[in-house]
């Protein structure tokens, strides 16, 4: 892993188009901001940690002794949510 | 070299470990360019539905066939849910229309099946028109990973899903 040091208002580049800037320091907390692209999800590791167990869980049903036959799932748009 | 031979789709036939064997085109594949985390390297994926579970979508990986996603379409259950998607999910998945997109969101069930619980908070949305999907995270929303789906609505909306991934 790279570690680099940096001071409240610098910043560092991820590629060309990421930038992530030390915003604030208090204690053992730091506040970072981050500049990214529309097309980037940026999210707290943890989150995306805890999806990562769920679709495993979902994956992990048990599978049925007896064989179901499948057939294609029709997927219908969704519905806009009526105005109240 | 025939023109006859371009009329029919060329078609594959898979052994799913959970289904059996399973026909399916090239057209009716959903592509998945970010994976899905937890499962990054899987791209390619069908939509199935069985008779014993009408309202489920099970999502199945064509790259691993042993893997395979319960999923449901949230209004059925929770009919007032909203997200707002963020906007690396429109741009990404090149969302123009509203009437062109579906949501999925993950279902799973304890081992015993005695409860189910919806990924509200990471919605699986889904581009009709160019058949991609992203799975996007809703942080800061208020809506859960682990919701609990009431009884009643798995029994009716959910049909017969418990029996059918814990048979007992």
């Amino acid at each position: 892993m790279l570690v680099l040091s940096r001071k409240i208002n610098q910043s560092i580049m991820v590629g060309d188009n990421v930038r992530i800037v030390v915003v604030a320091v208090d204690r053992d907390q730091v506040k970072l901001g981050i500049e990214a692209p529309r097309d980037i999800p940026v999210h707290r590791s943890e989150i995306y940690e805890e999806i990562q167990r769920t679709n495993q869980s979902a994956a992990a049903a048990p599978v049925p002794a007896e064989k179901v036959e499948a057939g294609k799932a029709t997927l219908q748009p969704r519905k806009p949510t009526p105005k109240r | 070299m025939s023109a006859a031979m371009d009329i029919t789709p060329a078609t594959t036939t898979v052994e799913l470990p959970r289904f059996g064997s399973f026909t399916y085109t090239e057209e009716e594949v959903f592509r998945f360019p970010w994976g899905l985390p937890g499962f990054p390297a899987l791209r390619h994926w069908l939509a199935l539905t069985l008779p014993t579970q009408p309202n489920f979508v099970w999502l199945q990986s064509l790259d691993d066939l042993k893997v395979a996603i319960p999923t449901c379409d949230p209004y059925m259950v929770f009919e007032s849910y909203d997200p707002k998607l963020p906007a690396y999910a429109v741009a990404a998945l090149e969302i123009d229309d509203p009437g062109e997109f579906t949501l999925l969101c993950v279902m799973v069930a304890t081992a015993d099946a005695e409860e189910m619980t919806m990924n509200l908070m990471a919605p699986i949305v889904v581009n009709l028109r160019t058949r991609q999907a992203r799975q996007v995270m809703l942080e800061n929303s208020g809506y859960s990973m682990k919701e609990s789906v009431p009884r009643k609505a798995s029994g009716e909306a959910v049909g017969g899903a418990a029996q059918a991934t814990a048979p007992q």
